[in-house]
């Protein structure tokens, strides 16, 4: 995996995540989040990080991203260590991250701004990018008038908007309605195809993993590890009607096998014993109680 | 306001009393608040322009008076008539029960004060003194509690360095202040000016403070890395995002200022409402004495008015933010 590192970068965009380790804590408490794990993205390749919760992937993207330090191992973007937050790395959050205070065109732009470019450049950089988002007539509104999508499509194009190299997403459609969620997949690769931008996206859906990726990292329950990875074969420009094809089905059951047997080693090992033996309920001399 | 008030009117039509002619005072308040409401799909817009006219304008204002507000308007009323009417029975029966009534001025004494000394020069003159005690001490207050609050709040060392002195400063009440301040400053009027400054400056920092934690940590992150640095992040981030709550502070400030005013005129002024009120007392001059309560009433509220409109102003988006009422 680590082979693909000295292929020749043409274009922009190449993150390098090395033999990265995370704890927290110390000595008695110490907690063990990602272990020796390594990922990298091709420059315009989209690459999915996928495990049960709690499994430090979304540590892994914040290292990425300069929100936080690795205990060990390095990461790097373009050859470049990564040291702190930085608009070459446009980040999307789970939560809605808009400044309720501006208005939406302004939100798109603040990057702009803090980078000192004039008012005029701004703004058209701004309206084409909400334009694109089919979101231009919502220019002057506030983000607390939108609906989720609305605004997480926002929180999109201002990530854009500094022209990173990289995107990276951490579970950004975590908080949406099934049916907008599909929506905003087909919307999110029509945008890093026009961008071809290389994109790191968080997610525990793995119908979202497959639709979405290139290629995907499955991680192990804590100490987060990678697991496994995975090509994804589907042909581009993905549409929805693909989830039905019995290539979609067969990565979705390969994966789902992969995810199930963290999820259960990431609970608790009585439930873990239930969850195996198909919940096969076995009451104690105490009761039922006596597992919690 | 006069959009969001018109917006309001079309949230409820049920509301309107004259649903005839609201109707199309609605369709108008729709072009002009448009872009303020999502859902709405974009008003084809009348080619012709609409003369003003009185009639119109007149519809407009009727179709604003829904019933919700009347009700309100007409509580607020009785209490108010309610309280006048206590006073003014109590004073002319000169009613005696634990209470007495026997030297409080009427109602009419007093408008009769008012209108011998309410044009006199010493009365304004204690009024606008009062104003500019107000002004000083609200306006340093702002100075040195919204940065010291926003850097309290942003820098873990700063409020170690702060926080001691700040915890024991705090419980101090302003009015306790009075005989230190005036050995402290050259001249009585600084040290007013100083008290009604610690009344407001408190509130002011804590509220500050207490809106930088409050703030969604996503927003810093985003911040952080759509490329804003201590600084830009501190102007542009974190001190928007504290200011609603900065605006609760100078409201309960404001409040706080003016009682320390009061006392602190009472104690040691020359001048001032405060003075104006506690002379009266010593002059026994009854009338006065309520007259220059009245004042001090009106000026608190016209205060806290104002601040309250330029929160209003300065954050146009809270109207729309979950759980609003605006």
């Amino acid at each position: 995996m680590t082979m693909a590192m000295t292929e020749p970068q043409v274009d922009k965009g190449f993150i390098d995540v090395r033999n990265i380790g995370v704890t927290f804590g110390a000595n008695d408490n110490k907690v063990v989040a990602v272990e020796n794990a390594s990922i990298h993205v091709q420059p315009g390749e989209f690459v999915s990080l996928i495990g049960p919760s709690g499994c430090g992937k979304s540590t892994l993207l914040s290292i990425v991203a300069g929100f936080q330090k690795p205990t060990q191992g390095e990461a790097a973007v373009d050859g470049k260590a990564i040291t702190k937050p930085g608009s070459d790395r446009g980040v999307v959050f789970q939560q809605y991250s808009l400044f309720p205070w501006l208005s939406v065109r302004k939100n798109v732009e603040f990057g702009l701004k803090m980078a000192g470019v004039e008012q005029s450049k701004r703004n058209v950089t701004a309206r084409s990018l909400l334009d694109l988002a089919g979101l231009l007539s919502f220019e002057n509104h506030y983000p607390d008038q939108l609906s989720g999508g609305m605004k997480q499509r926002i929180g999109i194009v201002r990530a854009l908007a500094t022209s990173p190299q990289v995107l990276l997403m951490d579970e950004p459609f975590g908080a949406l309605d099934t049916q907008t969620r599909v929506v905003m997949q087909e919307i999110l690769t029509n945008i890093w195809q026009q961008f071809k931008i290389s994109v790191l996206f968080i997610t525990h859906d793995i119908e979202e993993s497959i639709f979405l990726s290139d290629r995907i990292y499955v991680m192990t329950a804590r100490p987060g590890r990678i697991k496994a990875e995975i090509k994804v074969p589907l042909p581009r420009p993905r549409r929805a009607e693909m989830t039905d094809t019995p290539e979609f089905m067969n990565l979705v059951q390969e994966l789902k096998g992969l995810i199930r047997e963290e999820s259960l080693a990431a609970m608790a090992p009585e439930i873990r014993d239930r969850g195996l033996s198909g919940f096969g309920m076995k009451v104690g001399p105490k009761g039922v109680g006596e597992i919690f | 306001m006069g959009t969001v008030s018109s917006a309001k009117v079309i949230a409820m039509p049920s509301m309107e009393q004259r649903p005839e002619p609201a109707k199309e005072v609605a369709a108008e308040a729709t072009a002009k608040a448009s872009p303020a409401l999502p859902d709405l799909p974009a008003p084809a817009l009348d080619p012709i322009p609409t003369t003003v006219s009185l009639r119109k304008v007149v519809r407009g204002l009727l179709a604003k008076i829904t019933r919700d507000r009347f009700v309100a308007a007409l509580l607020g009323g009785i209490s108010i008539a309610a309280l006048f009417l206590f006073w003014y029975f109590g004073t002319k029966y000169q009613l005696e029960f634990y209470i007495r009534f026997k030297n409080v001025p009427t109602p009419y004494e007093v408008y009769q004060q008012l209108t011998q000394v309410g044009l006199s020069n010493k009365y304004l003159y204690n009024i606008a003194i009062s104003v500019r005690r107000i002004l000083m001490g609200f306006a340093i207050a702002i100075a040195i509690g919204v940065p010291l609050g926003l850097a309290i709040g942003k820098y873990r060392r700063v409020s170690d360095f702060f926080m001691p002195v700040v915890e024991i400063l705090r419980p101090i009440p302003a009015i306790a202040w009075v005989p230190m301040s005036i050995m402290l400053w050259p001249n009585n009027e600084a040290s007013i000016v100083f008290i009604t400054f610690i009344g407001a400056f408190f509130p002011i920092l804590l509220n500050t403070i207490h809106g930088v934690h409050s703030l969604d940590g996503v927003l810093i992150r985003a911040g952080r890395c759509l490329g804003a640095g201590e600084g830009r992040l501190l102007w542009n981030v974190i001190l928007p995002g504290s200011l609603p709550h900065i605006f609760t502070g100078l409201a309960v400030g404001m409040g706080v200022a003016w009682v320390s005013l009061i006392a602190a005129e009472m104690i040691s002024g020359q001048f001032g409402v405060g003075y104006f009120t506690w002379e009266a007392y010593s002059l026994v001059n009854y009338p006065a004495i309520v007259l220059g309560m009245i004042t001090i009433g009106v000026l608190g509220l016209a205060c806290s008015g104002i601040i309250r409109m330029v929160g209003v102003l300065m954050m146009p988006w809270l109207a729309f933010a979950p759980g609003s009422k605006r």
